[in-house]
């Protein structure tokens, strides 16, 4: 066990530092045209892409060329730091890169990488995941969107939801039912979808926070068709490559989960005294408590984090990765929660978010009340945190399912 | 950066389990809970034949010069049984605040030989006059662990001249056992009536300069010292605390597998699964500061000055909630003395008040961190 990072891995977070000092977009740039959507990337944004793809940033992990430096997990750790230390969003289009690209580079076919992998890494494309759909949710496998078979293509109708990006996004990772008659988890295929294919109507559902600027979508499918070259992997075992393409997130994204708790609570810390001092003495005491609890639990996830991560270098299981999702997203509410509570009546004042590019649409921006309201975006999708605990109940401490 | 226990580590962790598997098995828990505690002696020898009050202790005084991280391992172990042993006062409070302090002669080196067991006093309002060469202590103080059996008692006084540190031989002092629910973690209240000390017993007074280097970070005042010191007693106790509410987890865990209710596993209920994922994570979380604050104390980090806190103050938080729901899903048998789950109930609760419970170590950080005036 050891506490801080080696010299050649904070030689490698100057050397990034340095190279994000200039190459970074202007905050004048971003302001200017914030992403609006995790489909939509601005200028700014592709041209950033694109030059961390040249310069083996955008991936570091992987080969250079596929956009990295061949870098070990500790220094991802550093990239992922210093990108969140400078503002500046690693990329818009937080599941084409995160989740899509390396799924097609995992399972796609050659002509499907060069089509649909590399341009998102070279900042041509983005992509949406069709995933939920309005009969299921936490209840993923029960997907009926249906691809039927005729000759060359598949032919698709159906329903997704809560699509995020759909309504920019260059194409759609989308799972759908191929065999009806098989048992719910073996029946699924992944489709790669042009979002401009006739067939296909997207519907934004303005959200409670930004109204103006949706994230969500509805997508109706209908007689969608679809080029039977566009199938990922194997026919029929788009339920295992589903797991395999979270696996992806799973590495990493506790990291930015715990980042975002992390900014939220230095902006808590800095606001904290101006705060405290306009309350009643006998006020004080207890709204600096709550603000210590949320330290130590701030201090605890990060730390957390670091156990699990340090297994899963080690090629071992890490269970504590299970609790992350849970933990990191509930205390980011609670952050602004208590954030709010401590502001006071002002607290209440808001209404009008205006972004300024240097976050994901889907991270909690705002006053601290829209952050709150914003937070339930993370605790509701990618798995609810009542279905994170069935998980950790169910997988990591092995009790019977009902 | 590296949260992974090293080869070493983990088997030093196997060993201890595997020894105290049958060196301290629940029957002799259960005897000392019944009064008798001929057993403690002998489970004592064992850790000292051991090497393990050694651990801890450079190898300039016969230790094996070990991080606190080898020593945490050693806590954890010793209170997932429930051990009855001098080993956490001795070397996580009395052996901390003699080295910290600088005293002379040859403590250290008597604890890693475990010819001596020893304890701290602290938080009492014992008051050190000067006599002559020497001291004079008055006052008295509860709750000192072991204070009725250690053969050493390092007692921190209020002087004119700041905090000092003294070393006091138990036979030099009135200690009266106090009943407690947990008679495996003795305490008693220790008084202090005019006892004179001198020479190598007066650890750290205004004229003593205590020469750890590190102690700069304190602007190397005796007070610094003792800070140090209880960090790393903290610091074990929450340990010991994580340790005993993992244990609580685990055992709660096996039972609502095998109990069966409307013909189902208990634990196939959702809300009792809930309730296990909230436990796992609070252990997880406790445990995971825990060790934050024993790599602090390790490797001489600055945050050594409030991990230990944040360690205890989630510690708490964690007991609360293991205990709570561990004897709640037991149900009614977990409600029995035969059965030895309040072992660990009650040595959650005595641990998580003893060296300040959740709110002492958040009110302690909110100064720390400028919250509060």
């Amino acid at each position: 066990m050891k506490l801080r990072f080696d010299d050649d891995a904070e030689a490698f977070r100057t050397e990034f530092r340095t190279w994000l000092a200039s190459h970074r977009p202007s905050p004048e740039a971003m302001a200017a045209e914030p992403s609006v959507s995790t489909g939509h990337a601005p200028q700014w944004a592709r041209d950033f892409t694109r030059k961390m793809f040249d310069d083996g940033w955008l991936v570091p992990g992987w080969p250079p060329e596929r956009g990295g430096r061949n870098a070990g997990p500790v220094h991802t750790i550093i990239y992922m730091e210093e990108l969140y230390k400078a503002r500046v969003p690693r990329t818009t289009n937080v599941q084409g890169l995160g989740i899509i690209a390396p799924s097609i580079l995992d399972y796609g076919t050659p002509e499907q990488i060069e089509r649909y992998a590399m341009p998102i890494l070279l900042g041509e494309k983005t992509a949406c995941l069709g995933m939920s759909e309005p009969g299921a949710g936490s209840d993923l496998a029960a997907l009926s969107t249906k691809a039927v078979r005729d000759g060359d293509n598949f032919v698709v109708n159906g329903q997704k939801v809560w699509t995020s990006g759909a309504n920019y996004a260059d194409f759609c990772f989308l799972f759908c039912r191929t065999d009806p008659s098989a048992p719910k988890h073996k029946g699924i295929s992944i489709l790669l979808v042009d979002m401009n294919a006739p067939g296909i109507t997207v519907r934004p559902l303005p959200e409670i926070i930004h109204p103006e600027n949706p994230d969500l979508n509805e997508v109706f499918l209908d007689d969608v068709v679809v080029p039977a070259t566009n199938l990922v992997g194997q026919e029929n075992n788009g339920w295992a490559m589903a797991n395999g393409s979270l696996a992806h997130e799973r590495g990493m994204v506790w990291l930015s989960n715990v980042l975002s708790v992390e900014l939220a609570l230095a902006t808590l810390l800095e606001e904290a005294p101006a705060m405290l001092a306009t309350l009643p003495a006998e006020e004080r005491a207890v709204a600096a408590d709550r603000i210590v609890q949320l330290q130590i639990d701030t201090v605890a996830a990060r730390t957390l984090g670091y156990r699990g991560f340090a297994k899963l270098v080690r090629g071992g299981d890490a269970p504590e990765q299970a609790l992350m999702k849970l933990f990191a997203t509930e205390l980011r509410q609670n952050v602004s929660l208590v954030a709010a509570e401590i502001e006071g009546t002002s607290a209440i004042e808001g209404g009008a978010l205006v972004m300024d590019g240097t976050q994901s649409v889907d991270d909690p921006q705002g006053s601290w009340l829209e952050q709150y309201f914003h937070s339930f975006a993370n605790t509701i999708s990618a798995g609810t945190s009542e279905i994170q605990r069935n998980i950790i109940a169910e997988r990591v401490l092995g009790l019977p399912r009902a | 950066m590296d949260f992974e226990f090293t080869d070493d580590q983990h088997e030093l962790r196997d060993n201890a389990r595997s020894v105290l598997a049958s060196a301290c098995p629940p029957s002799l828990v259960r005897a000392v809970y019944e009064g008798d505690t001929a057993g403690v002696d002998g489970l004592w020898k064992t850790l000292v034949d051991l090497g393990w009050p050694a651990i801890g202790v450079d190898e300039a005084n016969g230790g094996l010069g070990l991080t606190f991280v080898e020593v945490g391992l050693v806590v954890e172990e010793l209170a997932r049984v429930v051990a009855p042993s001098p080993f956490l006062a001795t070397v996580t409070q009395f052996a901390a605040l003699a080295r910290e302090t600088g005293a002379q002669g040859d403590w250290l080196t008597r604890v890693a030989e475990g010819s001596l067991t020893g304890t701290v006093a602290t938080d009492g309002n014992v008051s050190a006059a000067r006599v002559g060469d020497g001291w004079e202590l008055r006052g008295e103080v509860r709750h000192v662990i072991d204070g009725a059996t250690a053969d050493e008692i390092a007692v921190i006084a209020i002087t004119d001249e700041g905090p000092a540190v003294f070393a006091v031989e138990r036979a030099a002092v009135t200690a009266i056992p106090l009943r407690t629910l947990d008679p495996t973690l003795p305490v008693a209240t220790v008084s202090f009536d005019g006892v004179r000390v001198s020479g190598a017993r007066v650890w750290a007074s205004s004229d003593t300069t205590p020469d750890t280097a590190a102690v700069e970070m304190y602007s190397n005042s005796v007070a610094g010292a003792i800070e140090r010191a209880m960090g790393e007693a903290i610091t074990a106790m929450a340990l010991s605390t994580v340790a005993t509410c993992r244990r609580i987890f685990e055992i709660t865990l096996d039972y609502a597998k095998m109990r069966e209710q409307f013909g189902k596993p208990i634990g196939s209920f959702q809300a009792v699964k809930h309730r296990f994922a909230n436990m796992y994570l609070a252990v997880e979380k406790a445990s995971s500061l825990a060790y934050f604050a024993a790599l602090t104390i390790a490797e001489d980090d600055p945050r050594r000055a409030t991990a230990p806190s944040m360690a205890k103050a989630s510690a708490s938080e964690c007991q609360r909630l293991l205990v709570t729901d561990g004897l709640q899903l037991h149900g009614g048998i977990g409600f029995t003395w035969e059965n030895d789950l309040h072992f660990w109930l009650k040595r959650a609760k005595t641990t998580d008040f003893l060296f300040g419970s959740g709110p002492a170590h958040r009110a302690r950080l909110a100064q720390s961190m400028g919250l509060v005036g």
